[in-house]
């Protein structure tokens, strides 16, 4: 893993300086999640995915048939780097570099991501623990739901200061306020 | 959102995901004559009405499927992943 972008929170240029108290309706960028690719060979997807609902202290997010990334806020890359290899008939790749993980939570959520997604979040469609791949703001992210009114979006690095932006102006009208966070 | 296309993985999405690649054309036998792979490559019959077209789903899966449909009134019939979809059609 590059060093410099590890270090670098690819949103320090957009946030240093502007950090608020917390309004109801938050978005929180995450200092250094560890965030792994992990796909399964032709076959293995079943063993795959048990082995990884077993790993403790990780979120597993969906991407496509036999293919997930793995978050964790509290696990170090090589610690998780070491338990995935463990894994059998699965190829590993370390994207802590090249993602950044946002969370946004609060009681207008669904009314902000309305305006960046075109997928239907009502809990009865997206419950609780669901994971895709879509676009959000024009941009191909994994969103999650981790709760009622939080949802956790994986973005491409490079793309991350724009998606950033277009949230924060959808959030606008909700007073949404942006604060770096550890976990 | 103008039209809708149901993933069979992803579920209901917008066109707007996807990147629409042409006819799904079974791909002919290595030995045949280069005629027959310069139609397969290069020639399309644009036909109007019912046909089957690979969509890859760009911003969702990234699997490749095979979207039924029909280009006059855009109903779609059928979407499937383009794995399954080949290994029918042999
Ligand atoms: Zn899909």
């Amino acid at each position: 893993m590059s060093l410099t972008l590890f270090h670098q929170h690819v949103l320090e240029d957009h946030l240093s300086g502007f950090e608020a108290k917390a309004n109801p309706n938050h978005l929180a960028a995450i200092r250094r999640p560890a965030i792994f690719s992990v796909l399964a060979h032709r076959g293995h997807e079943v063993f795959v995915k048990s082995g990884l609902a077993s790993i403790e202290g990780v979120q597993v997010r969906d991407c496509a048939p036999g293919e997930w990334l793995v978050v964790s806020t509290g696990l170090g890359a090589v610690v998780m780097e070491n338990t995935l290899a463990e894994i059998a008939g699965a190829s590993v790749i370390d994207q802590s570099d090249g993602r950044a993980l946002l969370r946004i939570h609060g009681p207008n959520v669904r009314r902000i991501l309305a305006k960046c997604v075109a997928v239907d979040l009502h809990p009865d469609g997206f419950a609780v623990g669901t994971s895709t791949n879509m676009l959000c703001c024009h941009v191909a992210v994994n969103l999650a739901r981790s709760g009622g009114d939080t949802f956790e979006i994986v973005v491409p690095r490079s793309f991350c200061g724009s998606v950033f932006e277009e949230i924060m102006e959808m959030g606008r009208e909700f007073a949404l306020t942006a604060a770096f966070a550890d976990s | 959102m103008a039209s809708l296309i149901t993933c069979p993985h992803c579920g209901t999405r917008p066109k707007e995901e996807f990147s629409i690649r042409g006819t799904a054309l079974g791909r002919p036998h290595p030995a045949v004559s280069e005629e027959d792979w310069h139609r397969y490559v290069y020639l399309r019959d644009n036909p109007k009405g019912r046909y089957q077209e690979y969509w890859h789903h760009a911003a969702g899966c990234r699997r490749w499927l095979v979207v039924d449909r029909d280009n006059v009134t855009h109903d779609v019939f059928g979407v499937t992943d383009a794995a399954t979809f080949g290994r029918v059609g042999e």
